[in-house]
C-alpha cells in the first residue's frame, strides 16, 4: 500500500514535470516561429485549370464576357478565321486538309477513350496516393490505438484510487475492531480485580463475623456454671410440668 | 547570381520553399491595369536583360506547369496545348514556304 502511494504521488509528479516541459518547448516553438514564420505562404498544389473544347484556358472566355457576352469569344473567333482564310494569311493548302482528318481522328478518339483512360488513370493516381499515405495512416491508427490504452490505464489507475481508499477504510474498520475489543478486555479484567476485591473484602467480613460469633458464644458458654445450668434445667422441668397441667 | 543559382530576392527564411511560379522582386502594378498614359512608363520600369527576360519566360512555363500539368488529376490539356501550339509556331516557322501555295493572286 505504501508503495501504490509512492507511485500515485511520483505520478502527480511526472503530470507536472510534463507540463513544464510541454510549457517549454511551446515557448521555444514561439521563440523559433517569430515574425518570418507567420508572413510565409507554402505553395500548394493547384486544381487543373479548366478550359473548353478540351485546351482552351476558361479565362480567355471570361475576358470577353464584360464587354461582349457570351457569344463574344465564338464571334471574334469565327470574324478572325474567316479574315484569315479570306485574305490568305492562313493558306488552305494539303497540309490543312490532312490537319482536319488527324483532328477529326484526335477528336473521336478523345471522345471514345478519353473518358475509359481518364478513369484507369484517376484509379492509378488514386492508389498511388493511397499507397505513399498508407504508412502515415497506419502510424496514426496506431498511435491513436496507444493513447486510447494510454486512457484506459489512466482509467484503470484511477480505480486503483479507489481500490486503496476501500482497503484504508477496511484497515480503518479493523484498527477500530481491535481497538474496542481490547477496550472490552481492559473492561473486563477491571471488573474481575474489582469483583475479586469485593468478594475478598465480603470473605473477610464473612468470617471475621463468625469468629466474632464463636468468640462470643464460647464465652458465653464458659460464663454458664453448673449451678446455673442445674437451675436452668430444673426451670425447664416446671416448665414442662406446668404445661402437662394445662 | 550564376547559372543554377536561386534569384537574388529569394530569402528561404522569409519567402519559405521555393516556387519557381513566382516573382521574387518588388511587385509592379499588373499589366493589365495599366492605364494606356502609364504603359511608356510601365515599360520602361521592366528589366529588359536577357537574364530577365528567360526568369519572365522561365516563370510563365512554370505557371503554365502547375496550373494544367502538374495537378493531380491534370487532363489532356497540356498535350492540346502542345499540340496546337507546335502547330501555330510551325506554321510561322514555315510561313515563307507555304506562302508559295496561296490560291489566289488578289484579295
Amino acid at each position: 500500500m505504501l508503495s501504490r502511494a509512492a507511485a500515485l504521488s511520483s505520478q502527480s509528479t511526472k503530470t507536472l514535470v510534463a507540463l513544464a516541459r510541454a510549457t517549454a518547448t511551446s515557448a521555444a516553438n514561439n521563440a523559433a516561429a517569430s515574425s518570418p514564420d507567420t508572413s510565409i505562404v507554402r505553395p500548394v498544389r493547384q486544381e487543373p485549370g479548366k478550359v473548353r473544347h478540351g485546351f482552351i484556358p476558361e479565362e480567355w472566355f471570361q475576358a470577353f464576357y464584360n464587354k461582349t457576352g457570351v457569344t463574344g469569344p465564338y464571334t471574334f473567333l469565327f470574324t478572325l478565321s474567316t479574315y484569315l482564310v479570306s485574305k490568305e494569311v492562313y493558306i488552305l493548302e494539303h497540309e490543312y486538309y490532312s490537319g482536319l482528318s488527324l483532328a477529326i481522328m484526335w477528336i473521336a478518339g478523345i471522345k471514345i477513350l478519353g473518358p475509359k483512360l481518364a478513369n484507369v488513370l484517376d484509379k492509378q493516381v488514386d492508389n498511388i496516393e493511397k499507397e505513399w499515405n498508407e504508412g502515415r495512416v497506419q502510424e496514426k491508427a496506431s498511435l491513436e490505438g496507444s493513447i486510447a490504452d494510454e486512457e484506459k490505464a489512466q482509467w484503470s489507475f484511477e480505480g486503483q484510487n479507489f481500490l486503496i481508499a476501500a482497503k484504508r477504510e477496511n484497515v480503518a474498520l479493523q484498527l477500530e475492531a481491535s481497538y474496542r475489543e481490547r477496550l472490552a478486555l481492559a473492561y473486563q479484567a477491571v471488573k474481575n480485580r474489582l469483583d475479586y476485591q469485593l468478594e475478598k473484602a465480603n470473605a473477610e467480613r464473612r468470617i471475621s463475623q463468625r469468629n466474632l460469633v464463636e468468640f462470643v458464644v464460647a464465652r458465653v458458654k464458659a460464663s454458664i456454671t453448673p449451678d446455673q445450668e442445674k437451675q436452668n434445667i430444673n426451670k425447664c422441668i416446671a416448665d414442662l410440668a406446668l404445661l402437662a397441667k394445662a | 547570381m550564376a547559372f543554377g543559382d536561386y534569384p537574388a530576392e529569394y530569402n528561404p527564411s522569409v519567402h519559405g520553399p521555393y516556387d519557381p511560379a513566382r516573382y521574387y522582386g518588388k511587385a509592379d502594378t499588373p499589366l493589365a491595369q495599366v492605364k494606356l498614359s502609364e504603359l511608356g512608363a510601365w515599360i520602361g520600369r521592366r528589366n529588359k536583360g536577357p537574364q530577365a527576360i528567360a526568369g519572365a519566360i522561365s516563370r510563365a512555363y512554370w505557371r503554365w506547369q502547375h496550373k494544367y500539368v502538374q495537378p493531380k488529376k491534370a487532363g489532356i490539356a497540356p498535350f492540346l496545348h502542345v499540340v496546337f501550339g507546335g502547330m501555330g509556331l510551325f506554321y510561322i516557322m514555315n510561313y515563307g514556304k507555304l506562302s508559295h501555295h496561296k490560291n489566289y493572286k488578289y484579295h
